[in-house]
């Protein structure tokens, strides 16, 4: 469960030449169903290593922690998302976020406005009601980085994240029952007569 | 990135979303949510998924702020008492 070495480095140079290119590639390559990729124990060993590094390399407080679970979980997800892109480059920005373009412009404006123009004409009948457009909404300021998406590829968005977050708490979980089994068994011996201890670091 | 002002971010499509599309991806979000699991919910409208989808999101968010909280008592516990340090502390390292 120890990480012998540290790929974070590695990984966070890779994510930033995926950005650049990144809307093509989302565009033309198909992925796995979220639900499969995330709940794969391949990934959620690879982010548990990953939590670990990152609460290792921050004070232990309850926001240091979250910072932690969640930019490890930005790199698990590879940068192929949107939403993990925009996690870790939100990083290095305090909360409100620039986005990264190639001409340095926010174009929010520009494309909200076209966003909003294309709403009202060519939708189908599901996401012409308010209502729907209105939760849509809310959506794309619930997931990160997903404020101008069209509806389709905020969809998308919205179940990678989900299927992330799941995993997330799962992993978090799992590490914290580990280690308040450790805290317990610690301070009451005479309950942990096999060494229960030991088996949390096989 | 580049080239967005002159073409569309996505394909053509993007002036046509489809109905398929939409009605693609909600069923696939729809699977997600919990109650899903539990029952047959068979095409919920498009507002209940995209509504239930929120607060889903927002639930587990809390999750997360919760188990955050734990493993910060977890870890401030552990550098009171080094036998326990040393269990902790090689999980960490």
């Amino acid at each position: 469960m120890i990480p012998p070495h540290s790929s974070a480095a590695g990984d966070a140079s890779s994510v930033a030449g995926d950005a650049a290119g990144g809307t093509k590639k989302t565009k033309a390559r198909r992925q796995s169903p979220p639900e499969s990729k995330w709940r794969r124990g391949a990934q959620q060993r690879i982010y548990g290593r990953r939590l670990l590094e990152a609460i290792r390399a921050r004070p232990a407080d309850p926001r240091s922690i979250k910072d932690a679970a969640d930019s490890a979980l930005a790199l698990t997800a590879g940068g192929q998302t949107r939403w993990s892109r925009a996690v870790l480059f939100g990083r290095s920005r305090r909360r409100r976020t620039v986005h990264l373009k190639a001409g340095g412009k926010i174009r929010r404006r520009q494309l909200r406005r076209k966003m909003v123009a294309e709403a009202s004409m060519e939708l189908p009948p599901a996401l012409r009601r308010k209502k729907v457009r209105d939760r849509l909404r809310v959506l794309s300021k619930i997931v990160p980085g997903c404020r101008k998406l069209s509806a389709p590829s905020l969809l998308e968005e919205t179940a990678d994240y989900v299927a992330a977050l799941e995993m997330q708490v799962k992993t978090m979980r799992a590490l914290a029952d580990a280690l308040s089994a450790a805290t317990l068994s610690e301070r009451d011996p005479v309950h942990d007569p096999h060494g229960r201890g030991e088996n949390l670091e096989s | 990135m580049s080239g967005r002002r002159s073409r569309p971010r996505q394909s053509a499509s993007y002036s046509r979303i489809t109905d398929d599309q939409i009605n693609d991806l909600l069923p696939k979000l729809q699977a997600l949510l919990p109650e899903a699991r539990h029952q047959s919910n068979d095409r919920a409208s498009a507002a209940k998924v995209l509504q239930e989808t929120c607060s889903y999101i927002r639930s587990l968010h809390r999750e997360v702020d919760d188990l955050s909280e734990r493993l910060s008592e977890l870890l401030a516990a552990t550098d009171t008492n080094s036998p326990q340090a040393a269990v902790i502390r090689s999980l960490l390292m």
